[in-house]
């Protein structure tokens, strides 16, 4: 191997090695262990889970699980939550869709991924790595509703009336995408488990047909398909070339 | 041959950033060079798989890009290095190269040994432990090289890869170059023509989105012989050649 230090003159003198010793090689097999970040256990899991090292990595540093996302989080499920009390209105219902659509889009997104430019050209699909995320957000936003429902019944509706359902969804739709190798069967899966949970919430209460019928619910389906029909279109844009 | 790209052109709305580009490149150093907006980035980001063509056809290692398994295939035996690199400015040198090295699908087992090779290679060994906020042009620059290599990529693309670098630095990459031609398909987009003088086979020349000139350095000096402008013979040639292309 020739090194980037042996031509700009990097490498002190350190007299010669015995002849049959290859530095070079002794050297990286060091380095490879020193520099190496050792997976954790929740990483090594989630790699024989997902039935892949990238993704596992991809899941373990994803920045909605850094401490500022954590903390915008909560901030804005207290003040959903404080403003549904407060108002008797079901806000946090009709935003959850949006603000939880545009976290994702937005720290996934060309926008603000750093690495967005370099991660369309892995051999991992963006699309996998971005169902990973989606799953870990939605996990992390359920397990905070869960602890916000301890103290409030308008956060338990909300918990598990959307985020519970919404992470299931989201496992389910990884699964499919990690057994058959296709996110967008996964994507499928994921987009039948929700119509399929609505339909049966609607169901169980004698009002099949008022999914689709009351319209009440016109609002919040129309709010849904936007939030949607926005993420993908930021999702799929095609940056211009620079050059 | 590695790359094989026939009539491939790309629009962006009204805008044709690459128009009917023909080229077939095997292994060997191959000089992109353009003035800005030539369509050297857009056509880079087309063999990367990153872009899809508007029209025409593009094979890579033998392979279409457009169907989902030739692609991963592909894209595990590419190397891209981008105009911007982007990366996360908390992990470490070693924790960015090994991120994608992961994300390339290379065996988890070959992975540190990799990274390790690809960090010495560029010359970082010292900041392998350095969160790549603290890096500098250069420093950074180079990173981004080591992940580009850390899968001993068959077709390597590289956007403007010497930006920040110093003169030394400049040096060892070209040469680094040279060694990775040997083996693989190597394509390197840059605005600097000492670069393509001293590490290319051959030169494709773009303008406007179209292919004016391919053939060797030694060709297109042969271009500006007397007629071109600039102050070396490459220069010289370049210009030629472009004045002959707006003519």
């Amino acid at each position: 191997m020739t090194g980037w230090d042996d031509l700009t003159g990097g490498y002190q003198d350190v007299g010669p090695a015995p002849g049959d010793v290859d530095l070079d090689r002794v050297w990286l097999g060091v380095a490879a262990q020193v520099w190496r970040r050792e997976p954790g256990p929740a990483e090594r899991a989630a790699a024989r889970l997902l039935r892949s090292p990238g993704l596992a990595r991809a899941l373990v540093t994803t920045p909605s699980l850094l401490l500022g996302w954590l903390m915008a989080t909560v901030v804005i499920l207290v003040a959903g939550v404080g403003f549904t009390l407060g108002t008797g209105t079901p806000w946090v219902a009709l935003l959850a869709p949006a603000v939880a659509a545009a976290g994702i889009a937005y720290a996934y997104g060309p926008g603000i991924d750093p690495a967005w430019e370099l991660s369309q050209s892995m051999a991992v699909s963006d699309r996998m790595v971005l169902l990973v995320r989606a799953l870990a957000v939605f996990g992390l936003n359920a397990a905070l509703g869960l602890a916000a429902s301890a103290a409030s019944g308008a956060a338990a509706a909300f918990t598990f009336g959307w985020l519970v359902p919404m992470t299931a969804v989201c496992a389910l739709a990884l699964a499919a995408a990690t057994v058959t190798r296709s996110p967008n069967v996964g994507v499928a899966a994921g987009a039948a488990g929700w119509v399929i949970t609505i339909l049966t919430g609607q169901a169980a209460q004698g009002r099949f047909t008022a999914a689709i019928t009351d319209s009440f619910l016109v609002l919040p389906y129309l709010a849904f398909a936007a939030c949607c029909g926005a993420v993908v279109l930021f999702a799929t844009r095609i940056p211009r070339g620079t050059s | 041959m590695n790359v094989e790209l026939t009539e491939l052109t790309r629009r962006f709305g009204r805008t044709q950033a690459v128009v009917g580009v023909t080229l077939k490149a095997g292994p060997g150093v191959f000089g992109l060079l353009g003035p800005n907006g030539a369509g050297k980035t857009s056509l880079l980001r087309m063999m990367a798989t990153v872009l899809p063509p508007t029209s025409g056809t593009l094979r890579l290692l033998g392979r279409d890009p457009d169907g989902y398994g030739p692609r991963r295939e592909i894209r595990r035996r590419l190397g891209y290095l981008p105009q911007n690199l982007g990366y996360y400015p908390g992990f470490t040198v070693t924790d960015f190269i090994e991120y994608f090295a992961l994300l390339k699908d290379m065996p988890p087992g070959q992975v540190p040994r990799a990274v390790a090779a690809a960090i010495e290679q560029v010359g970082l060994g010292d900041k392998a432990r350095a969160k790549m906020r603290t890096l500098s042009g250069g420093m950074l620059r180079r990173a981004g090289i080591a992940q580009a290599i850390v899968n001993e990529p068959e077709l390597l693309l590289l956007d403007e890869p010497t930006a920040g670098l110093d003169p030394e630095q400049r040096v060892a990459f070209r040469s680094l170059l040279r060694e990775f031609g040997q083996r693989a398909t190597v394509i390197v987009s840059t605005h600097l023509v000492e670069d393509v003088a001293a590490a290319c086979s051959e030169v494709t020349l773009m303008d406007a989105g179209r292919m004016v000139f391919h053939g060797t350095p030694g060709e297109l000096i042969a271009r500006g012989e007397g007629h071109g402008v600039g102050d070396a013979p490459l220069e010289r040639g370049y210009s030629a050649v472009l004045a002959a292309a707006r003519s």
